[in-house]
């Protein structure tokens, strides 16, 4: 595994799982929201790395990453925006309390 | 604008539209005020039931229809006198052809001669086209025209003044003897029941039979006449049947009726025969169709005004030619070109034309009435006989006479004007009219039907005792009179008959009313007597009537009768087989003359039968007495001419013999001419009648007035001959067993049949469907509503075991999203190493 990407690419995947098992594991509706961005970062790192190292993508990677950045930026508005209206009707951000449309 | 002065005949046309308007004010009224009081509970109903009156029977109504037929009287009159000052009689007529006529022949007898079929004066006709019928797109045929049209000639004229004049005078009678209905309540003592005044409905039906009876009178054609016919009818009906709560009124209006409809079977046919054969119903265009033109542009023909006869000779290049032979015994009939000028063949025996007598006419059957044509013989003789069925229902000759006598069951105006003076009538008018339709063998079947009709009609009014029967029978009688005139060609004498008729017998029956309306309402002579002391005036008038119908000198009646004894006379003269054509009328003229003298003797004197009668009776109020005393002045002077005393001078005999069709000229100068050098006809015939009249009188003194003979004793003697006419020669049992009973049996077959079969049919299939119905219904629940359950159920129970699946748990959703993520990278990977491999 002499390729140069291959730790990038190590991380890409560590960041995204560590992401993925804090949006699993929360209960805080904020720590979830956490457990994205480090999802969306563990892909922003691939984008970048790759990008870096196949010049045929070199724009197209970084366009993507920063892409991303700003649909993070507004998810989190959103999200945010959701966590403070749930919070005001049931006074708590535990996500598990949210279960009013289970089946 | 109507511009009366340079379109006189106007002037009837709107006589005869304004009693149509009467009536159709008078319905709109009624109609108005049963609106008003069927919606009496709301505001509006009864502000109209109020305003139109309320309870009381409007005599307004009543005013109105008088004012109307008033207007048509006046109308007539200027028209009548108007047409006289611009068509100048002329002045050597048929009625004057006595012995001095004869020498001068032929010579003087020019075709100018005033006979209305030559000259159509365009001022005093006119018609319309509302429809054509039969022209196809792909079709040559020029299509037929439905016309309605008016066309007032010498006889026209004088028929809508007669018309006109008896019916203002009938409705002003009608305004006192009607009166009991202008009560909120009339009690019917017959019928049992309480009822609304009609006044106004008897008004209404009046107008209504005065438009219609105008119209049948004016009108030019067939059909128009045929509409107006069945209008009469109506009107008929709704009169007879006026006491509709009475069983004996409604019957009589159906029996009147439905006989009347047997008649109207043969006038349908002989229209339809008309309609298909010559093309056209207009009266002048049928009769110059069937009739041979007088002249062509070739000088005068020989077959003028005859029915010519062809023989069919040979068929080439798809056309048939006919011959006419001097035998004049083929088996079609010639019709003749309407617009044409100069017609081939059929020459004259005039040694000027240059056409032989037999030339042959080469003849294309075209639907074209331009054009020559040809019928079956047989077919026009059909036709003539249909046409005159149904004046035979229309005037109650035999067999169709059962009608009338039974038409006595609506009010006494009634009797007077439908039943005697005007609507009965038409049927003698229409056969007058339609005369140069009927070829010599209907004629003889129509004089047959007249004298049989003339004399059984006498007989049974010898018998009744009912004053308003005995009037009726007596108008089936003279009735019978026309017809026969008609039939062996006296047409001026017949139409001379029914105009002088029509005022006696509506003045006799108008009297007749005067003697119920005093007696209240008693009609059994028996029971009355003596009663002319207590009503002079309809005793004074009815003597007059009984004088003029029973043919004395200078009274009308005396006029028109001679002159139908004169041409039975003159017929029998020639044609000596057909005595009975004179037996009858003589021996009737008699009869009549018994029978309606015994009617004045038994009603107007000896001593009071029955005192509540006698007792209660009274004369008649004003409007009742003036139109009977009005109506004898005209049945005394209507048919007088200078020299009085001279029976062929009658100036209304001149007017109307100027309209005389000239084929009946033709023949009946022909037939006096030859009787005269038999015998002095006219004077024979007056002598006859007057000793036959005066013989029935004598018989009616000694009988009724003297008291010399017993009618009991007759009785005895002749049981079986009275038994004949009282029960009116079983004609009512006749036609019982022969129609009556047949029908009724064949209908209860048909019952039987549809209760037993048809219903029974109907019932069980009504059943099986039901049954069906209920095995669809238990399939229709069981298994079709049973398989949508069975699905609708199912994808409950699916849903409801895939809800679980959403627990609403954030971080399950992120598990189950991740494990699919990875199992699908797996796949992936999985089958990316698989192409790897290959």
């Amino acid at each position: 595994m002499s390729d140069p990407l291959t730790p990038y690419l190590w991380l890409g995947a560590l960041l995204f799982t560590c992401g993925v098992v804090c949006m699993a594991t929360k209960r805080n509706a904020i720590g979830v929201l956490m457990g994205v961005e480090l999802v969306l970062n563990g892909a922003n790192v691939n984008f970048v790395a790759c990008a870096h190292y196949n010049p045929t993508f070199a724009l197209e990677g970084q366009v993507f990453a920063l892409f991303t950045i700003v649909l993070a930026a507004a998810e989190a508005a959103i999200a945010l925006a959701i966590v403070l209206n749930f919070y005001n009707n049931h006074n708590t951000v535990d996500v598990d309390a949210a279960e009013e449309l289970r089946g | 604008m109507l511009d009366f002065a340079d379109n006189p005949g106007m002037l009837y046309v709107v006589g005869t539209l304004v009693p149509l308007a009467s009536f159709v004010a008078l319905l709109t009224l009624g109609g108005l005020k049963n609106l008003g009081r069927r919606y009496k509970d709301t505001g509006w109903g009864q502000s109209l039931y109020w305003l139109l009156g309320g309870d009381e029977p409007g005599r307004a109504g009543a005013y109105v229809a008088t004012c109307a037929i008033g207007i048509s009287c006046v109308m007539g009159t200027i028209g009548l006198v108007r047409f006289l000052g611009e068509h100048p009689l002329p002045k050597h007529d048929h009625t004057q052809h006595t012995a001095a006529d004869a020498h001068h022949g032929h010579e003087q007898e020019e075709p100018k001669h005033a006979h209305a079929d030559d000259h159509v004066d365009a001022a005093w006709a006119g018609r319309v086209t509302f429809a054509t019928v039969g022209r196809m797109q792909s079709d040559h045929r020029p299509g037929m025209k439905m016309e309605l049209g008016y066309r007032i000639d010498h006889l026209g004229a004088v028929m809508f003044a007669m018309v006109t004049f008896i019916a203002t005078l009938i409705h002003i009678f009608a305004l006192g003897y009607m009166g009991d209905e202008t009560q909120k309540m009339v009690d019917d003592h017959q019928a049992h029941v309480t009822r609304r005044g009609r006044y106004q409905n008897f008004f209404m039906w009046f107008s209504l039979f005065s438009f219609s009876m105008l119209n049948l009178v004016i009108a030019d054609n067939f059909f128009q006449v045929f509409v107006s016919w069945e209008l009469v009818g109506a009107c008929s009906f709704g009169l007879i049947g006026f006491y509709y709560e009475r069983h004996s009124a409604s019957t009589a209006a159906n029996k009147a009726f439905i006989t009347n409809r047997v008649g109207d079977v043969g006038f349908i046919v002989g229209l339809m025969i008309l309609w298909s054969s010559v093309g056209t119903l207009n009266f002048q265009e049928v009769f110059s169709r069937i009739r041979c033109p007088s002249a062509d542009s070739d000088g005068k023909l020989a077959l003028a005004g005859q029915i010519v006869r062809l023989d069919e000779t040979e068929f080439k290049d798809g056309e048939r030619t006919y011959k006419w032979t001097p035998e004049g015994v083929g088996p079609s009939v010639a019709l003749f070109p309407l617009h044409a000028k100069h017609w081939h063949g059929l020459g004259a025996p005039d040694p000027k034309r240059s056409h032989p007598l037999d030339q042959e006419i080469s003849v294309t059957p075209k639907a074209e009435l331009d054009d020559y044509g040809v019928m079956p013989y047989w077919l026009l003789t059909l036709a003539g006989l249909g046409i005159f069925l149904g004046c035979v229902g229309k005037s109650a000759q035999f067999p169709l006479q059962v009608w009338l006598p039974d038409a006595m069951e609506g009010p006494t105006p009634v009797s007077a004007l439908v039943h005697s003076a005007t609507m009965v009538a038409a049927g003698v008018y229409l056969t007058g009219r339609a005369f140069p339709l009927f070829t010599p063998e209907a004629r003889l079947a129509i004089a047959y039907t007249g004298a049989i009709t003339l004399f059984t009609a006498a007989t049974i009014a010898m018998v009744v005792h009912d004053i308003k029967k005995v009037l009726a029978y007596s108008t089936v009688s003279q009735l019978g009179y026309m017809i026969h005139a008609l039939g062996i060609g006296g047409w001026i004498a017949g139409l001379l008959h029914l105009l002088t008729h029509a005022f006696f017998k509506a003045l006799l029956f108008l009297c007749s009313g005067s003697v119920i309306h005093g007696c209240h309402h008693e009609q059994d002579m028996r029971k009355m007597g003596g009663l002319r002391k207590k009503m002079p005036i309809t005793a004074a008038t009815m003597l007059v009537g009984c004088l003029a119908i029973a043919g004395t000198p200078m009274f009308s009646g005396w006029y028109s009768k001679d002159a139908i004894l004169a041409e039975s006379l003159a017929f029998v003269t020639m044609n000596p087989g057909h005595f009975l054509l004179l037996l009858a009328p003589l021996v009737t003229a008699g009869i009549t003359c018994f029978y309606m003298f015994r009617m004045w003797f038994l009603t107007f004197t000896g001593k009071p039968k029955d005192h509540h009668v006698h007792d209660h009776a009274h004369e008649s109020p004003r409007t009742m007495t003036v139109p009977l005393v009005v109506l004898a002045c005209f049945s005394v002077f209507v048919a007088w001419g200078w020299p009085l005393w001279d029976a062929e001078a009658s100036y209304l005999a001149h007017v109307i013999g100027a309209s005389e069709p000239a084929a009946a000229h033709a023949e009946a100068h022909a037939l006096h001419e030859a009787a005269h050098h038999v015998l002095p006809v006219h004077s024979i015939a007056g002598a006859l009648a007057l000793l036959a009249a005066v013989i029935g009188a004598v018989f009616a003194v000694v009988t009724y007035l003297t008291r010399k003979l017993d009618p009991a004793e007759a009785v005895a003697q002749f049981p079986r001959v009275y038994r004949l006419f009282e029960n009116k020669w079983y004609f009512d049992e006749l036609y019982s067993v022969m129609f009556c009973r047949p029908a009724l049996a064949v209908a209860g077959w048909c019952r039987t049949f549809d209760t037993n079969a048809i219903d029974c049919f109907i019932d069980n299939t009504a059943k099986k469907t039901i049954s069906l119905s209920r095995f669809g219904g238990k399939v229709d629940s069981k298994v079709v509503d049973g398989l949508v359950n069975v699905t609708g159920n199912s994808i409950r129970y699916v849903g409801n075991s895939l809800r679980h699946v959403q627990t609403g748990h954030l971080r399950g959703y992120v598990l189950y999203l991740v494990m699919g993520a990875v199992g699908l990278f797996g796949l992936a990977t999985y089958f990316v190493s698989l192409a790897a491999a290959k």
